[in-house]
């Protein structure tokens, strides 16, 4: 039985993990147009939790450090004298990659947890007869 | 005639082991973004599973060593029937490592995640069938 929490523990961390990483992905979209802005990104690091599970836990937010995108704009205030300014570095079609990605992880993790809550469930109503 | 508490026996290993494999399982695909993550599983339960055999069913109730301290007894603990030390060990399948270092392969998983709960299903089948052999031999209904 302690297995069993153990994986609903470990399928909530993958869960929680995920929707992290999907915030930071709606965020980089939003700012797409915001000049200057960087694109943020985590990497996930395993941890050890209760029961011994081996979790996983969103680490530090960096930012990505490519080039910006230079825009040609000569009316925008923020142009230089060459009528260039500094967008973005979101790729639209790196976050919308990486969001799929991010849901298929997210949509496994709640399969396997409902399906460690089946087993658990079979496992009390054995002990309820 | 089969003892039918062995058959509860090795239901239970075998809920025991479906168990261990859910949360592995689960734990591999927790982690199916987390880079180097090597993902792991335990042998089948065949490979771990030990059903009594005629001689050990002869000396069922005799004392056995389990500790360093005991002595006079039998001390070979390998030969004890049940289900051994189940060990996580990496699963290694080609093509499923990332270039981040990450070896789980989400569809893999999944399909061991199916066979542990018809694993799992069958033990407790089993189970409830024998208590209620059992509870027939008792002459309750």
């Amino acid at each position: 039985m302690s297995d069993l929490m153990r994986s609903m523990i470990a399928a909530t961390s993958g869960m929680d993990s995920q929707t992290t990483r999907l915030r930071l992905i709606s965020e980089n979209i939003a700012n797409i147009d915001t000049p200057g802005y960087r694109r943020k990104t985590i990497s996930f690091e395993e941890v050890r939790a209760q029961s011994d599970a081996r979790a996983v836990i969103p680490g530090q937010v960096r930012l990505d450090r490519s080039e910006l995108e230079r825009v040609y704009e000569p009316a925008n205030p923020l142009a230089n004298e060459d009528g260039y300014f500094d967008g973005s570095n979101v790729d639209l079609i790196v976050e919308m990659a990486d969001a799929r990605e991010s849901r298929r992880s997210y949509e496994a993790s709640l399969r396997m947890f409902e399906q460690s809550r089946g087993m658990l469930n079979s496992l009390f109503e054995l002990m309820r007869r | 005639m089969e003892n039918p508490l062995t058959i509860i026996d090795m239901a239970r290993s075998l809920t025991r082991h479906a168990a261990t494999r859910q949360a592995l399982i689960t734990e591999n695909v927790a982690n199916a973004d987390t880079p180097n993550y090597r993902a792991r599983d335990v042998l089948p339960f065949a490979d771990l599973y030990r059903a009594p055999g005629e001689a050990e069913r002869a000396t069922a109730f005799k004392p056995i060593a389990t500790r360093a301290g005991h002595t006079g007894f039998q001390t070979d603990a390998s030969g004890i029937p049940g289900l051994r030390q189940m060990e996580a060990l990496a699963i290694s399948q080609v093509g499923a490592e990332s270039p981040n270092g990450n070896t789980v392969a989400v569809e893999d998983q999944l399909g061991r995640a199916a066979e542990a709960r018809l694993n799992h299903e069958m033990a407790l089948g089993i189970m409830q069938k024998s208590i209620g052999m059992l509870r027939a031999a008792l002459g309750r209904p």
